[in-house]
C-alpha cells in the first residue's frame, strides 16, 4: 500500500540525488593545478628529511567519474595492449601487489609521464596531465589500492569470470 | 492500485525472460568435431614420400641452421643414439645463460663448437664440447625494444655459413660474427623501433644473402623480408608484404595459381585507404629454399589489427605463402592462405620441401602445417594446393576448396567490434604456432609439436598510435576438446592423416627433431625432455630439466663420432609469458588471452635459461 | 476499488495533450530540421502519415466535442433524460465503442506499417552505402564500396547525390545513439555490436540538419550533423577528393603546423591520412578544411573557432573527450593554418 505522501517523498529524493552526482562529475572536470609531481617521486627512500607532511591525494583518486574516464583512456591510448585488463602481457601486470616503480599515485603518474627503461614509453607531451591523473586513478582502482571501487569501473568482474573459465575438461 | 500491480507483474516477467535468455546463451558450447580417424594401427609400408633429390644423402654430423637444411626437414642422419639405447641418455654438461625470458633458439654446431644465441639482450656464446666457453659476444641491444615484442623477447636462432654466424637482435639489427673468435664483422640496422618493429626470427642464408624479416604484427607494423649481402651487410632488396606491386616486388614473372591472387596492386586495393601501411604481414617465421628451382619460400603474418571490422577487404598479402627468387626478391607465385584473417592465424610456419606421390604422380611439394588447423600440401613449382587436411579440431572453417584454393569460412564465427564470439577452435596461436616440425625419410612421417586450444574473442576499438599495440581484440583461450592443451602428432603427409599422437597437458611449444636412430625428440612446458619412438610413438626416455622447454632440439657428432643432443630449457614465449613475464592470471585476457589457458603453469615450472647437452655414457 | 472512468480520462487526456505537444515539437526551430517540410520520399511519407493522423484525430476530436456540446445543450432543455433500451445501448456501445474505433485504428495501423515497410525496404545492390558510426559525441562517416571497404572517411558531415537512394548502415562504438535527419528520414537507433540499416533520398539540393535523438550522455544536445545533397557530378568529384590522402603543406607556416600536429597530443586520437597519424578514436582530419562545422555541428569551422576549440574544448562542450591542448600562439596559428589548408 503506497500513500501519496510516500510517492512525493520519492520524487523529492530524485533531484537531490541528481545534484549530488552532478557535483561529483563537475569536480572531476574541474581544472586542477598540481605541483609538478616529478620532484616527489623517489624510488628508494634514504635517511635525511624523509618525514614528509601528509599530503592530500589528487582529487581524481577515488573519484568515480575520473576512474571511469581513466578506464576509457586506458583503452584509447593502448595501455591495455601491453597491460591487458590489468593482468599484463608485453608489460607487467597492474593488479598484483608487485610494483616495480612504486604504487603511489605520484609514482604511477611518473611512470606514465616519463616512461620506464624496459619498454614503457613516455607519454609526456602526448597525453595531458589531467588525463594521466585519470588513468592513475583507474590503475589504482584496478589493483584494489583505493577503497572506493565502483562497480563497472574496474575489471574485477571480468577476472572473476576468467577464473572459472577453464571450461574444457579437467587439467591434471 | 491495479497500475502498480501491473507494473510489478510486468517487471517480474521482464526479469524472468532476461534470465531465461541469458541461460540459453550460456548453453552454447558446441564441441567441435575432430576430423581425424582415431588411433588406427601404424601403417607400413612407407608412404613413398622422400626428401627432395637435391638434398645430399651424406650426413655431416653438423647442425648449421635451425631447420638443419634448406628443405627444413630437421632430420639428422646420425644413428648412434637409437630407439634401443636412448634410454641410457645422460646429461653431458649444462650451461646457464642467466636470463629469464623464453629460450626458443636452436643451438648451432659446426666442426667442434656449439654456438647459442640467447633471447634479449641476444648474447652469443661459443662453447666447446666439454662445455667450456670459447668466446662470447654481447651486443648493446636497446632496452626499450623489450616493450615492443608482442610475445616475449625471444630469439629463434642463428645460421652458420661461410665461416660466419648470422643472427638478428630484438632491436632490429642483423649481425654477422666471425665464428672463430666472435668478432663482429658487420652490423646493419634494418628496422625501426619507433614504428613498433622488432626481430625475433632466425635468418636464412642463401646464395651469399642473409634473409631477414620483422616482427610486430600486433603493433601495426608493415611486414617485410630483406636480403643483406653476407660479406658487407649491405641491403640488397626489400620485399614488403603489403602495398603497391613495386614494393612487394611483384613483376612480370609473377604467376599466382588462383584467380583471387591475380591482379594489379592488390596489396593496396584489398585494404581501406592507407591501412596497408600499418597492416602487418610480418615475416617472423621460417624460410626454406629450393636450389634446383631457385626459389625461397616463406609465409607472412597476420593482418593488423586483429579486429577484422577495421580492415574490410582481402588484406593482401598477409597470411600469404610467397615463392621468390633470392637474387632480386622478385615474386614468382603467391597463395593467400586466408584472405581477411579473422583470428590471428599468422601464415609464418615452416615449409617442409618434399617429393611425394599425389594421385599416383610424384610431385615436388611443400608441406605447411598452418595455424588455421590444416596441413597444406602445395605444388612448390606453381603454388597449387594439392590437399589440406585438418590436424586439430576446427570449427571456424569447413575445409579448403581445392578448385579455388579458398577456405570455406563459417559465418557465425566471425568476430567484430563490440561482438563476442564463443568457442573458436583453433585459438589465436593456431593448431600450431612457430614451433617447427620435423620429417623423417625413414618413416615418411612429419612430426608436429602443436596446440589444442580454443578461444572466445571480443572485438574492440583499435587506435593506431605508432609504437604501441594495435590489436582491438579481447581474447580468452582455453583447452580444446579433450581438456589437454598440447599434442605431439605423427602425420602422414601423403594420406593426409595422423598416424599416432601423444597428448600433453600444456601446449607443445618446443620444436622437434627426427634422427636416423628412429628417435624423435621434443620438450614440454612442464620441464620434460622426451625421446619418442618415431615409428610407434612410444615414450623411450624422459629427463626433467630446470625450466619448461620452448627451445628446439638439435643433434650432432664430435670428431670421434660421438653423438650429442642439445636443447635449451627456459620457459617463455607467448604461451609461457605468464611465467617469464610474471603475469597475473586472474585477468584471463593477459598475454593476449593466453594467460587464461595457462593459469596452472607456474605450479610446474619457473623461469631461467639453461642449455642441456646429452650423450650416451 | 476500481475506477473505470479514471482510465478513460487518462487515455483521453493523453490523447488530447499529445496533439498540441507534437505539433509544437514538430514545428521548425530550424527550417532545415523540420519533419513537416520533407525533402525526400521517406520523410514525405512520414509527414503524410503525420498529417493523416493529425487530420483524422482532429476530425474525431471535433465530432466528439460537437456531440458533447449537443448533449449538454439538450440536457439543459429536457428535464427528463430519455432512457435507451438494452438493445439500443448495446448497439451504441458496439458501434461507437468497437466498430468505429476499429476501423479508424486499422486505417492508422495499416498506413503506419506501410511507411515502416518503406523505411526498411531492401535497397538495390549497387546503391551507395554510407556507414555512420555514433561516438560520444560525434559521427564517424565512411563511404563504402561494394566489398565493404571504405573509400573515404569524414565526420559530422554526410554528402549525398540528389535524387538517389543512399543506404545508411548504422553502428555505435559506445552507447546507444539514434540517427535522425528530420527532413529526410525517420529515426533509427544505433546500437553497439549491431548494424541497423536505413536509407535516405533527397529530392532537391540543399543542406539538411540531423541530430542524435537518443540521450547518450553529457553532450547529447551537441551531437548534430549536416547532410548536404548535391548534384551527382559534384558528389562524385567530392567523394574522389575525400578519398585522397591529405595534401602536403604548401607554405612554411603550414609545414610548421604539420610538425605541431605530429608532435603534440593530437596524434593520440586523430588521423591525417598521408602522415604517420592514423589514430581512430576521434574524427578523421584528413580533409578538415573542407568541413563546415566543428565539434559535431556545434560551431562554424573558421580559424577563430578552430583555435579556441583546440585551446579549450571544455568551455564549448563540457565533458567532450577532447582535452585542452596548451600551445604557444605561434604554434596554434600554424596548426590552424595547416588544418584549414587540408581541403
Amino acid at each position: 500500500m503506497f500513500s501519496p505522501f510516500h510517492n512525493m517523498a520519492w520524487l523529492a529524493i530524485v533531484p537531490i540525488w541528481l545534484t549530488l552526482t552532478g557535483c561529483e562529475d563537475q569536480a572531476a572536470l574541474r581544472t586542477v593545478d598540481d605541483p609538478p609531481s616529478q620532484s616527489l617521486t623517489r624510488m628508494v627512500e634514504f635517511g635525511p628529511g624523509t618525514e614528509e607532511p601528509s599530503k592530500t591525494p589528487h582529487p581524481y583518486i577515488n573519484n568515480r567519474h575520473a576512474i571511469n574516464e581513466g578506464k576509457r583512456l586506458f583503452s584509447w591510448f593502448n595501455c591495455a595492449g601491453c597491460h591487458a585488463n590489468g593482468g599484463g602481457g608485453m608489460g607487467p601486470p597492474l593488479i598484483d601487489s608487485h610494483w616495480i616503480y612504486g604504487s603511489k599515485p605520484e609514482n604511477i603518474f611518473a611512470s606514465i609521464m616519463e616512461g620506464r627503461p624496459n619498454g614503457m614509453p613516455a607519454f609526456q607531451g602526448k597525453v595531458s596531465e589531467q588525463e594521466v591523473w585519470k588513468i592513475v586513478a583507474y590503475v589504482r582502482s584496478l589493483g584494489g589500492l583505493d577503497e572506493d571501487l565502483p562497480a563497472g569501473a574496474t575489471s574485477r568482474p571480468l577476472q572473476d569470470k576468467a577464473e572459472s573459465d577453464l571450461r574444457e575438461g579437467e587439467i591434471p | 492500485m491495479s497500475n502498480y500491480k501491473c507494473l510489478f507483474l510486468y517487471s517480474g516477467l521482464m526479469i524472468i525472460s532476461f534470465c531465461l535468455a541469458s541461460c540459453i546463451q550460456n548453453d552454447d558450447q558446441a564441441v567441435p568435431q575432430a576430423s581425424n580417424t582415431a588411433n588406427e594401427p601404424v601403417h607400413y609400408p612407407h608412404n613413398q614420400s622422400q626428401p627432395p633429390s637435391w638434398l645430399p644423402d651424406r650426413e655431416d654430423g653438423q647442425w648449421t641452421m635451425p631447420a638443419k637444411n634448406y628443405a627444413s626437414t630437421r632430420y639428422s642422419g646420425l644413428d648412434q643414439i637409437n630407439s634401443e639405447n636412448v634410454k641410457d641418455l645422460k646429461v653431458a654438461w649444462t650451461f646457464s645463460t642467466g636470463l629469464t625470458p623464453g629460450h626458443e633458439a636452436a643451438p648451432v654446431f659446426v666442426e667442434d663448437t656449439l654456438y647459442v644465441v640467447t633471447p634479449y639482450p641476444n648474447a652469443v656464446y661459443a662453447l666447446t664440447l666439454d662445455g667450456s666457453k670459447k668466446w662470447e659476444y654481447k651486443p648493446d641491444t636497446h632496452q626499450e625494444s623489450q616493450g615492443l615484442a608482442c610475445c616475449d623477447v625471444v630469439n629463434r636462432g642463428m645460421v652458420y655459413a661461410e665461416g660466419k654466424l648470422f643472427f638478428n637482435t630484438l632491436d632490429n639489427h642483423a649481425i654477422a660474427l666471425d665464428a672463430k673468435n666472435g668478432k663482429e664483422l658487420w652490423k646493419t640496422k634494418v628496422g625501426d623501433l619507433k614504428r613498433g618493429e622488432t626481430m625475433t626470427m632466425a635468418p636464412l642464408v642463401v646464395k651469399g644473402k642473409m634473409l631477414v624479416g620483422n616482427s610486430g604484427g600486433e603493433m601495426g607494423v608493415r611486414g617485410w623480408l630483406k636480403a643483406l649481402d653476407t660479406k658487407t651487410g649491405e641491403l640488397l632488396w626489400t620485399a614488403y608484404s603489403t602495398g603497391p606491386d613495386k614494393e612487394v616486388l611483384i613483376g612480370k614473372d609473377f604467376k599466382p595459381f588462383y584467380s583471387q591472387d591475380q591482379g594489379e596492386n592488390l596489396g593496396v586495393a584489398s585494404w581501406p585507404p592507407d591501412l596497408w601501411k600499418i597492416g602487418g604481414g610480418t615475416v617472423w617465421g621460417w624460410l626454406s629454399y629450393d636450389p634446383e628451382l631457385d626459389l625461397i619460400y616463406y609465409g607472412t603474418g597476420n593482418p593488423g589489427p586483429w579486429n577484422p571490422d577495421i580492415r574490410p577487404g582481402d588484406n593482401k598479402w598477409t597470411l600469404t605463402v610467397f615463392a621468390r627468387r633470392p637474387d632480386d626478391g622478385s615474386a614468382i607465385w603467391a597463395y593467400q592462405i586466408e584472405p581477411h584473417d579473422l583470428y590471428d592465424y599468422d601464415g609464418v610456419n615452416e615449409s617442409l620441401l618434399l617429393d611425394l606421390p599425389v594421385n599416383g604422380e610424384k610431385r615436388k611439394v611443400l608441406v605447411r602445417p598452418e595455424r588455421n588447423g590444416h596441413v597444406y600440401v602445395m605444388d612448390r613449382t606453381s603454388g597449387e594446393v594439392l590437399s589440406a587436411s585438418t590436424y586439430v579440431p576446427v570449427n571456424v572453417t569447413e575445409g579448403v576448396d581445392l578448385k579455388t584454393g579458398q577456405l570455406r569460412k563459417v559465418k557465425d564465427k566471425q568476430p567484430g567490434t563490440n561482438k563476442t564470439v564463443h568457442n573458436i577452435c583453433p585459438a589465436a596461436p593456431g593448431g600450431k604456432d612457430w614451433q617447427p616440425s620435423a620429417y623423417s625419410p625413414r618413416t615418411g612421417l612429419i612430426y608436429l609439436p602443436h596446440n589444442n586450444l580454443c578461444m572466445d574473442m571480443h572485438g574492440t576499438q583499435a587506435n593506431y598510435i605508432a609504437g604501441t599495440p594495435y590489436v582491438g581484440s579481447d581474447v580468452k583461450m582455453f583447452a580444446g576438446p579433450g581438456g589437454h592443451r598440447g599434442v605431439y602428432t605423427a602425420w602422414d603427409p601423403v594420406a593426409g592423416r595422423k598416424v599416432w599422437n601423444i597428448e600433453e597437458s600444456f601446449p607443445v611449444w618446443s620444436g622437434t627433431m627426427a634422427t636416423a636412430g628412429d628417435v624423435v625428440f621434443y620438450g614440454t612446458m612442464d620441464r620434460w625432455f622426451k625421446a619418442i619412438d618415431a615409428k610407434t610413438g612410444k615414450l623411450l626416455w624422459k629427463y626433467r630439466v630446470g625450466s619448461g622447454i620452448v627451445g628446439q632440439p638439435v643433434t650432432f657428432q664430435d670428431k670421434n663420432g660421438k653423438q650429442y643432443v642439445a636443447i635449451f630449457s627456459g620457459v617463455g614465449g607467448w604461451s609461457g609469458a605468464i611465467v617469464s613475464g610474471g603475469l597475473d592470471a586472474r585477468d584471463g585476457t593477459a598475454a593476449l588471452g593466453f594467460a587464461n589457458a595457462m593459469k596452472d603453469l607456474s605450479q610446474h615450472t619457473d623461469k631461467g635459461g639453461q642449455l642441456y647437452v646429452f650423450s650416451l655414457p | 476499488m476500481s475506477l473505470p472512468w479514471r482510465k478513460k480520462l487518462n487515455f483521453s487526456m493523453a490523447f488530447h495533450c499529445q496533439l498540441p505537444i507534437t505539433v509544437f515539437l514538430a514545428l521548425p526551430a530550424h527550417a532545415n530540421q523540420s519533419a513537416l517540410q520533407p525533402a525526400g520520399p521517406l520523410a514525405a511519407a512520414i509527414a503524410n502519415l503525420f498529417w493523416g493522423m493529425m487530420i483524422g484525430g482532429g476530425l474525431i476530436l471535433t465530432a466528439v466535442l460537437a456531440m458533447l456540446t449537443i448533449g449538454l445543450l439538450k440536457a439543459r432543455r429536457t428535464a427528463k433524460p430519455r432512457h435507451l433500451t438494452f438493445i439500443q445501448s448495446r448497439n451504441l456501445v458496439i458501434i461507437s465503442g468497437v466498430v468505429i474505433p476499429s476501423i479508424i485504428l486499422t486505417v492508422f495501423v495499416v498506413s503506419s506499417a506501410a511507411v515502416n515497410r518503406d523505411i526498411v525496404a531492401p535497397m538495390p545492390k549497387n546503391a551507395l552505402t554510407v556507414k555512420v558510426t555514433g561516438h560520444q559525441w560525434w559521427w564517424e562517416v565512411n563511404y563504402l564500396d561494394t566489398e565493404g571497404k571504405y573509400i573515404a572517411r569524414t565526420a559530422n558531415e554526410i554528402r549525398i547525390p540528389v535524387g538517389k537512394p543512399v543506404r545508411i548502415s548504422l553502428e555505435s562504438s559506445d552507447v546507444i545513439h539514434s540517427f535522425w535527419i528530420p527532413k529526410l528520414n525517420g529515426k533509427t537507433d544505433m546500437i553497439p555490436g549491431k548494424t541497423n540499416l536505413t536509407w535516405v533520398q533527397a529530392d532537391k539540393p540543399g543542406s539538411y540538419r540531423g541530430q542524435c535523438t537518443e540521450f547518450c550522455g553529457k553532450q547529447h544536445a551537441k551531437m548534430a550533423f549536416v547532410v548536404d545533397a548535391v548534384p551527382e557530378e559534384e558528389f562524385e568529384t567530392w567523394l574522389r577528393q575525400q578519398g585522397q590522402p591529405a595534401r602536403e603543406p604548401m607554405t612554411e607556416k603550414e609545414a610548421q603546423g604539420k610538425q605541431v600536429f605530429l608532435g603534440s597530443s593530437c596524434v593520440m586520437c586523430h588521423a591525417i591520412r598521408g602522415t604517420s597519424a592514423l589514430a581512430s578514436v576521434a574524427p578523421d582530419l584528413t580533409h578538415i578544411g573542407s568541413r563546415k562545422t566543428l565539434a559535431a555541428g556545434s560551431m562554424e569551422n573558421m580559424p577563430g573557432t578552430l583555435a579556441s576549440w583546440i585551446l579549450s574544448p571544455q568551455s564549448f562542450k563540457p565533458g567532450s573527450h577532447m582535452p585542452a591542448t596548451a600551445l604557444t600562439g605561434e604554434d596554434l596559428g600554424n596548426l590552424v593554418e595547416y588544418l584549414l589548408s587540408l581541403e
